[in-house]
């Protein structure tokens, strides 16, 4: 098994001399002050008045103004429903599109750390073809979408098995690699409009699946491109260990892979969860009531009056909350050490 | 784990195999045969291809031409998983996940057999590499040679036709490698199954084996018992292969039957008159003697006391031979000696291809 070599070697902080350790301590408090700041700001905010908002900075409940709850209520009460919808939205287009994407992402990436592909660049070509000129024929032709991919795959498979051969050169399992996360590297501005512009086709503006199809497709790349370190970290030995005792692929998959990788599937789904959970761009141009999503509200208080500070205060207190507890849950998850045991004595 | 267990090992045969990696041809038409409850040892250093050939056997790696039967039948296409192989990995490959116990019933629960069946074969198995105690263990709290024990126990518990081992024991301190070894050959003593097995130490090879395969740069250089392979070496590779300290290995001529070298005159059967040949006789075939009564004249290179022996290096004009003398040898470095050897025990190969010329 490779051994990843350490940064750098961690030493004890009583081991420190007493000046160091007095410095170290400062820039860590220091530190800790800037992150937690715009946190205590946001909470405090919360529970300002407009006027001791508007009165310059007022830092201190009870001190520098008298903390009132009236925006809370505004959100609980007078808001109400209007915003358990969309924090009902934000869950489950979050957790849903997260759990898509890592599942299907992982089982890519396995493939990708295990399996060697080899399409050659002829096969790929004629596929981008034979795409091209079903979309034309439905665009241009005005064709039925049905008869159109019809005849477009008809074209790919009669120029695969006419010409293909005649290409040697082949893509690796590294082209494909870089071809997933290649869908990362134009700006979502970019490409909401197409998205847009598809899902209005679809009929499915301001629907949840709407927002779950695209963020579970925008996040693949993401699971794809994490998992596939994770997955390469496993001894291929486990794997043909349990092939010889009699395991299928997908039996390999889920009983042996799958459970190596824990940490970095926990890790990964966090991060795809907070990235689903904070999107805000998609979702402006996807939903405009019925699947609006958290950002949206937060963003909404920004009204003719001004930005309304309080009450989106109020909406980012409740919104990061989950995010924290589950974070906090799920770190124990994040553990190393879990191949050890597994290869050498 | 008792010889009532019905014995339904098989034999493995692999017929004109061969493999490139890319450009690097690892085997070379390789073609044997193991028989039924066969302990077989292929044999080499690393890189001879020999571990590739038992990934060929296991299914884990396709040969780029060549047949592999198993029990009589063709299985070159066949899975992994439907050769009714089991194969040890040097790494022991335990799933560290799982328990002791889910590690060892693995093939069984693949297998979708009943839980209870599953718990009792797990149990005797268990027992029988002394591991019942260590059943809800996982592999990271185990020490080397339990996790070895592990392997070995979930490669048994499927009572496989054939066992494959690659490098089993490579990973464990010398003392316990030796008492594994001999655990090793009394449980395929007991288990009758056919193994197939990979290391590149030739004391295991000598001790298990039953027929050793030697390998060299993927081409099989000799597939005879061990005592066979000691005294019959097919050729050059071979002979200096098997032995500790190395069979010694002469330059000469020979002429009129005699060997001759700077310093070395040995008489020998063969007439192959004017051939430029080596001579090569073991260290344990020497006997230290007075130098005019004696084959070679040379001086004391180097003295080494082993406990029950001595070895003597000496040097006949600009070539080493060495000795294995008794401990109570008295000589003295650089001083003058004689060396006798026993011309039963004498072997010559042709220099240039290495081939042995027999008598």
């Amino acid at each position: 098994m490779k051994r990843i070599p350490a940064l750098f070697v961690p030493r004890r902080l009583n081991e420190l001399a007493y000046g160091v350790k007095l410095v170290v301590y400062a820039l860590l408090l220091l530190w800790t002050a800037i992150v937690l700041f715009p946190l205590y700001w946001l909470v405090i905010t919360s529970f300002k008045l407009p006027i001791d908002v508007a009165d310059g900075p007022n830092y201190l409940p009870f001190v520098d103004f008298t903390p009132s709850l009236h925006a809370w209520k505004y959100i609980f009460f007078d808001l109400g429903r209007d915003t358990l919808r969309p924090y009902v939205n934000s869950v489950v287009v979050s957790s849903v599109a997260t759990v898509v994407a890592v599942l299907i992402g992982s089982m890519a990436a396995y493939g990708l750390a295990r399996i060697e592909y080899r399409p050659s660049v002829g096969a790929v070509a004629m596929f981008v073809i034979s795409t091209a000129a079903a979309a034309s024929l439905m665009f241009w032709g005005g064709a039925n979408w049905l008869l159109a991919i019809a005849s477009g795959a008809a074209v790919f498979f009669i120029l695969l098995r006419v010409l293909a051969k005649r290409f040697r050169r082949r893509l690796g399992n590294d082209d494909i690699l870089f071809w997933v996360i290649s869908q990362r590297i134009l700006p979502p501005v970019v490409t909401a409009i197409p998205i847009y512009l598809m899902f209005k086709q679809l009929g499915l503006l301001d629907t949840r699946t709407a927002l779950v199809i695209t963020y579970a497709t925008v996040n693949l790349p993401i699971v794809v491109w994490l998992m596939f370190d994770f997955f390469s970290a496993v001894p291929s030995e486990l794997e043909e260990s349990a092939q010889i005792d009699g395991a299928s692929r997908f039996g390999i998959f889920f009983d042996i892979a799958l459970p190596l990788v824990k940490p970095g599937l926990v890790a990964t789904s966090l991060l795809v969860l907070i990235l689903c959970w904070n999107e805000y761009l998609l979702a402006l141009f996807l939903s405009t009531a019925e699947a609006q999503t958290m950002p949206l509200l937060v963003a909404a208080q920004n009204a003719t009056r001004g930005p309304q500070w309080w009450y989106m205060s109020v909406l980012i207190v409740i919104m990061i909350c989950p995010v924290i507890v589950l974070t906090v849950t799920l770190q124990r998850f994040i553990t190393k050490g879990l191949l050890v045991g597994a290869i050498k004595g | 784990m008792s010889a009532t267990v019905p014995v339904r090992s098989k034999s493995v045969a692999l017929l004109g195999i061969g493999k490139t990696f890319g450009t690097v041809r690892v085997l070379r038409d390789l073609s044997l045969e193991v028989h039924p409850g066969e302990f077989l040892v292929l044999l080499g250093e690393s890189g001879c291809g020999k571990t590739t050939a038992l990934r060929i056997i296991a299914g884990l790696e396709a040969a780029s031409e060549g047949r592999v039967q198993i029990g009589g039948e063709d299985v070159t296409e066949r899975l992994p998983k439907d050769r009714d192989v089991a194969m040890v990995f040097q790494s022991y490959a335990l799933y560290p996940h799982k328990t002791v116990a889910q590690n060892i019933a693995y093939p069984l629960t693949i297998r979708r057999m009943a839980h209870a069946a599953i718990d009792a074969q797990v149990k005797e198995v268990a027992q029988s590499v002394q591991l019942a105690h260590l059943l809800d263990r996982y592999p990271r709290q185990l020490s080397g040679g339990q996790r070895q024990r592990v392997a070995l126990a979930r490669a048994i518990v499927r009572r496989p036709s054939v066992f494959l081992m690659d490098e089993p024991l490579s990973n464990l301190d010398a003392k316990l490698r030796g008492h594994m070894r001999a655990e090793l050959k009394h449980m395929q003593y007991e288990l009758g199954i056919t193994t197939i097995y990979v290391t590149h130490d030739q004391i295991e090879a000598m001790t298990l084996a039953h027929r050793v395969a030697l390998m060299d740069k993927g081409v099989l250089q000799q597939l005879a018992p061990p005592a066979h392979i000691y005294s019959d070496p097919a050729n050059l590779f071979v002979a200096g292969f098997i032995g500790s300290p190395p069979m010694n290995f002469l330059r000469g001529r020979l002429a009129d039957g005699i060997f001759q070298a700077p310093g070395v005159r040995v008489t020998t059967s063969r007439s192959l008159d004017g051939a430029e040949v080596i001579l090569g006789v073991r260290p344990e075939d020497c006997t230290l003697a007075d130098p005019s009564r004696a084959q070679l004249q040379g001086r004391i290179y180097s003295i080494e006391l082993i406990g029950d022996h001595t070895l003597v290096t000496l040097k006949a004009g600009e070539q080493e031979v060495v000795v294995k003398a008794p401990n109570i040898f008295s000589g003295e470095m650089g001083g003058s000696i004689g060396l006798c050897v026993n011309p039963e025990r004498v072997y010559l190969f042709r220099a240039q291809s290495g081939e042995r010329i027999r008598g």
